[in-house]
């Protein structure tokens, strides 16, 4: 099956923390205030990347 | 290092936390992961003039300019106005957060806290089921601060609350997902801060408008998370300041995004540590806005650390006086705000637009929510009639 997983564009990242609050899984933290996810946590639940406001966070096909 | 208490968190609430905690005889360490104090900037930075009657800031660098009231824009542009000679009592600043900032934590290290910079928390340290301390990281370099008081000032998404087991974890129905531009040389003269409301403009929030003199206006806005879309926060600012007469011609000086708690009051204490502003939930689920929260509940925080410290006692029932505390000084208005926004949310546009309609030649009371909700209840009572019970209770706190 494939699983869809949280990544982030660093380079659109102004660190809110936004997507870290809304996290069921606490997959997000941020590492220099730039969000980074932890692919064996994250779910895919896409709850981060429709919060994100500047669309940094997409979910990418993983096998 | 060893301290009574360690604040994590360089914002305001954790500056005046550690600020009242040191003043009450505790010994303070404050870390911040951040190089500087109040950068970036994740805020509208609007404040009420209510902030003067607590002297916590000295000076006027931080004070961008004052608002002489507020308009509000229904989405037909109906306008709903509040104005001080109206009111005829404080309304608010606009500040430059960064600045604001520092002057808090100056203040902090005047009364003796300790601050360290580039310092991030990376996790508690327990001894038999207790919580004695932190462990953080500096410049690649771990090691622990031991400390009989842990206070999470670590913002919306704290990270200190979830180890320690609290139940923060923010619904996305409950936060405000946040796109702003500080927009300079715009030919517009306006001491009124303007909100704009409707289902097209910002879903389940609002677009604002703070001029901050010299023709530079903080122009952002704020939509619901559960809302939202990839990226919809700064495609529809963008979309409001490019089909905007005047606001289309400024130049951007600053973008920034934001992520605010428009939740209900949480509990905030536990052995041997406290929340504290948007850690907290400390902000008013109507407007957003968390700074006057969180200065009052730092406050509360602070004192109740030094006594803390004084008696030697850092269970949950000696800190839980400062839960009781910011209840009593804010969080009825906080819950009654939270009723408000559930209700708000459930308003279609052209209810929204009747409601600006009545209120049109409306005297307000004063410039704030409490006025605005109480013309509401008077002119609408079944539409509101869900509020009644809150609306006693809450209102000495306003």
């Amino acid at each position: 099956m494939v699983k869809r997983k949280a990544r982030v564009n660093e380079k659109l990242c102004l660190s809110c923390g936004g997507c870290v609050s809304v996290c069921p899984q606490d997959a997000i933290k941020l590492i220099n205030l730039i969000a980074h996810v932890t692919p064996s946590k994250c779910i895919g639940c896409k709850i981060c990347s429709n919060t994100c406001p500047v669309a940094a966070i997409s979910l990418k096909e993983v096998k | 290092m060893e301290c009574d208490v360690v604040v994590i968190g360089g914002g305001p609430a954790g500056s005046v936390t550690a600020r009242f905690a040191s003043e009450a005889g505790a010994n303070v360490i404050m870390v911040d992961r951040r190089p500087e104090i109040g950068i970036p900037v994740l805020c509208g930075e609007g404040i009420s003039q209510r902030i003067d009657n607590w002297g916590m800031l000295e000076g006027t660098d931080w004070i961008a300019s004052k608002m002489d009231g507020a308009k509000i824009f229904s989405p037909d542009d109906t306008m709903v106005k509040l104005s001080k000679e109206m009111a005829g009592n404080e309304t608010g600043y606009v500040v430059y957060r960064d600045r604001f900032d520092k002057e808090l934590a100056r203040q902090a290290g005047k009364a003796g806290a300790k601050l360290l910079l580039r310092s991030e928390a990376t996790g508690l340290m327990k001894k038999g089921g207790k919580l004695t301390g932190i462990k953080v990281s500096q410049d690649g370099e771990t090691f622990a601060i031991d400390a009989d008081v842990i206070v999470a000032a670590d913002g919306v998404e704290s990270r200190v609350a979830q180890w320690a087991g609290m139940e923060t974890k923010l619904k996305t129905h409950d936060l405000e997902t946040c796109f702003q531009y500080t927009l300079a040389d715009v030919d517009y003269e306006s001491d009124y801060c303007e909100f704009y409301l409707g289902k097209n403009r910002a879903p389940g929030g609002y677009i604002w408008s703070f001029p901050k003199g010299n023709g530079m206006f903080n122009v952002g806005l704020g939509i619901l998370a559960s809302l939202s879309t990839p990226g919809m926060a700064k495609n529809l600012i963008e979309k409001f300041i490019d089909n905007h007469p005047i606001y289309r011609k400024g130049t951007p000086i600053r973008v920034l995004s934001g992520a605010v708690p428009v939740a209900k009051p949480v509990e905030t204490v536990t052995d041997n540590l406290l929340l504290v502003g948007d850690a907290a939930r400390h902000a008013d689920p109507i407007t957003g806005g968390g700074l006057t929260t969180s200065l009052e509940g730092g406050k509360i925080a602070g004192e109740v650390i030094g006594h803390a410290v004084d008696t030697q006692t850092f269970d949950k029932g000696t800190l839980l006086d400062y839960e009781t505390r910011w209840k009593e000084a804010f969080g009825q208005k906080l819950l009654r705000n939270y009723v408000v926004k559930e209700i708000m949310l459930d308003f279609e546009d052209k209810t929204l637009n009747m409601l600006a309609d009545s209120l049109k030649d409306y005297k307000f009371e004063e410039f704030s929510t409490l006025s605005l909700v109480k013309a509401l209840v008077l002119k609408h009572p079944t539409l509101l009639v869900k509020l009644k019970p809150l609306m006693k209770l809450s209102e000495k706190q306003d």
